[in-house]
């Protein structure tokens, strides 16, 4: 089973200076729509892979300025909208 | 999160049925632009627009408003947007691409007109488009009956412009264009209290031309051999370039583009090779409408251009800059603007021949004519398209449909057949 890890974050300026210290550190990640299942405000969130989970909380832990409302990890499934 | 649901009750939304809109947002995204492979890095940026797309722009035009600007809303690619921005005014396209919307339009409008006027008007009344809720004036034209009729319905909401837009090309009716741009001018200078001198339309026109090249630079890119970029994700931009903010949007359009050419360069493309190579023209798409889009590229093809207003029409041209009077920029507005191939013209042969042009410069294999359910002058316009294609060998298919899901596998077979056909007709001309 894949998995997914989204981190959510309080306003979308936290998530865009996240994203810039990933691109540094060159963590793949990508921008998406926060899943339903985590929140029900709409914005953003960002995706990374469940094995870089640990990598960036050790970002977050030396940047503490970028505020994060969690980090979790859902199985990975995609809703098939077109038959 | 950020959480907008102030913001979304100040601009008196139904915020109930609103949810059930964002409810859907997030899965529909993932399985249309998301599960694409090899996506450009570049592609974020778009994600974080559509992810904040009820949020984060909603915000920043109401800090606009606060500040005493206006927002005017626009639903086609005729009404001059640096008329708007000259006047420290903001323009926005307006919602009118999901079923969602189509049931509250049918509230008030027959079933049998194309569900683009249904899903915006159904949008408006439900209250469920901030986009719609944050317009101090709508901005309508006369592209066709459907619409001409609607905003007669909208008005009962929202005060609207309507911008009587000739059908024929002649000279006198250019003329008639020129007056109605000349009286949008006195409309927009008379809501936003704000008088558009020759300085401010200079600079307004350089902006939006900047728009427009970086949307050409883009497009370019996609004349490549290997694509870069998919079709879905091209035409996900062209749909953003109508509400975002005008210089964030050129800036990171224009870094999207470095990668690109990098890609091109190194020869990293997105689709196996010998995909067939797709030019789409008809209707426009509205966000969040990539259903041909996505069906073409589920099913063996790739979408390379779109002869649509969500294309190459909103785009192409630029509007001669550095004019010294404000009557030589209006008629070079007039000019750009009258210079745009709608098939509500009569006759439209400018459209045939740029959709040949197209289909040589993005060296396509075959054109999707795609037209959105009962939309009359794109239908009847086809046997004129068609047969002009025929005379030129240029293989064309015609799809019709609406924003439902239902056809999407009878479409899927046809689009199959199709593609497989372009293949084999590739390889018996290369033998």
């Amino acid at each position: 089973m894949q998995n997914n890890t989204y981190i959510l974050f309080p306003s979308h300026t936290d998530g865009l200076s996240l994203e810039k210290l990933l691109k540094e550190k060159k963590i793949k990640y990508t921008i998406v729509p926060t899943p339903r299942q985590l929140s029900k405000c709409c914005g953003i969130s960002i995706k990374i892979n469940p094995n870089d989970k640990e990598k960036v909380e050790e970002l977050l832990i030396k940047n503490p300025n970028i505020k994060i409302e969690g980090i979790y990890t859902l199985e990975k499934k995609t809703k098939k909208f077109f038959v | 999160m950020a959480d907008y649901r102030e913001l979304w009750k100040s601009l008196d939304m139904d915020l109930e049925k609103h949810d059930k809109l964002c409810e859907v947002l997030p899965e529909f995204y993932e399985d249309v632009y998301l599960s694409q492979k090899n996506r450009p890095e570049g592609m974020n940026y778009y994600n974080f627009v559509i992810s904040e797309v009820h949020g984060l722009r909603i915000k920043e035009l109401d800090d606009h408003k606060q500040n005493g600007g206006k927002v005017l809303g626009t639903f086609c690619v005729f009404v001059p947007d640096e008329i708007i921005f000259s006047a420290d005014a903001i323009g926005v396209g307006l919602c009118g691409g999901s079923d969602f919307w189509v049931p509250d339009g049918e509230k008030v409008l027959p079933r049998n007109i194309c569900p683009l006027i249904k899903a915006s008007v159904g949008a408006k009344i439900s209250g469920t488009c901030p986009y719609f809720q944050s317009a101090d004036m709508l901005v309508g034209e006369t592209t066709c009956d459907g619409k001409k009729k609607a905003w007669e319905i909208l008005n009962d909401y929202t005060p609207i412009h309507v911008m009587d837009l000739p059908q024929m090309k002649r000279e006198n009716d250019k003329k008639h264009w020129k007056d109605e741009i000349k009286l949008f001018m006195d409309k927009v200078e008379e809501l936003t209290g704000n008088k558009i001198t020759e300085e401010r339309l200079n600079n307004a026109i350089k902006l939006i031309n900047r728009k427009r090249r970086v949307l050409q630079r883009l497009y370019n890119t996609r004349k490549a051999d290997k694509l870069p970029i998919s079709g879905k994700d091209a035409l996900l931009i062209t749909q953003i370039a109508f509400y975002d903010d005008l210089e964030r949007f050129i800036q990171k359009t224009e870094e999207l583009c470095d990668e690109l050419e990098r890609r091109i360069e190194k020869g990293v493309g997105v689709f196996p090779e010998n995909t067939p190579r797709i030019l789409v023209t008809g209707t426009p798409m509205a966000i969040p409408n990539w259903k041909i889009h996505h069906l073409i590229e589920t099913s063996g093809g790739s979408v390379v251009c779109e002869e649509t207003c969500t294309g190459t029409r909103y785009f192409e041209n630029t509007v001669k800059e550095n004019n010294k009077t404000l009557d030589e920029q209006i008629d070079a507005l007039t000019d750009r603007y009258l210079n745009i191939n709608c098939a509500c013209f009569t006759p439209n042969e400018g459209r045939i021949d740029d959709i040949i042009r197209l289909y040589k410069e993005y060296n396509a294999d075959g054109v999707i004519y795609n037209t959105l359910s009962f939309c009359h002058t794109y239908s009847v316009e086809y046997k004129k398209v068609k047969e002009a294609l025929d005379k030129e060998g240029i293989p064309v298919m015609m799809i019709e449909s609406d924003y439902s899901l239902q056809d999407s596998g009878q479409i899927k077979t046809r689009l199959e057949a199709f593609f497989e056909m372009l293949k084999e007709r590739k390889s018996a001309y290369a033998k």
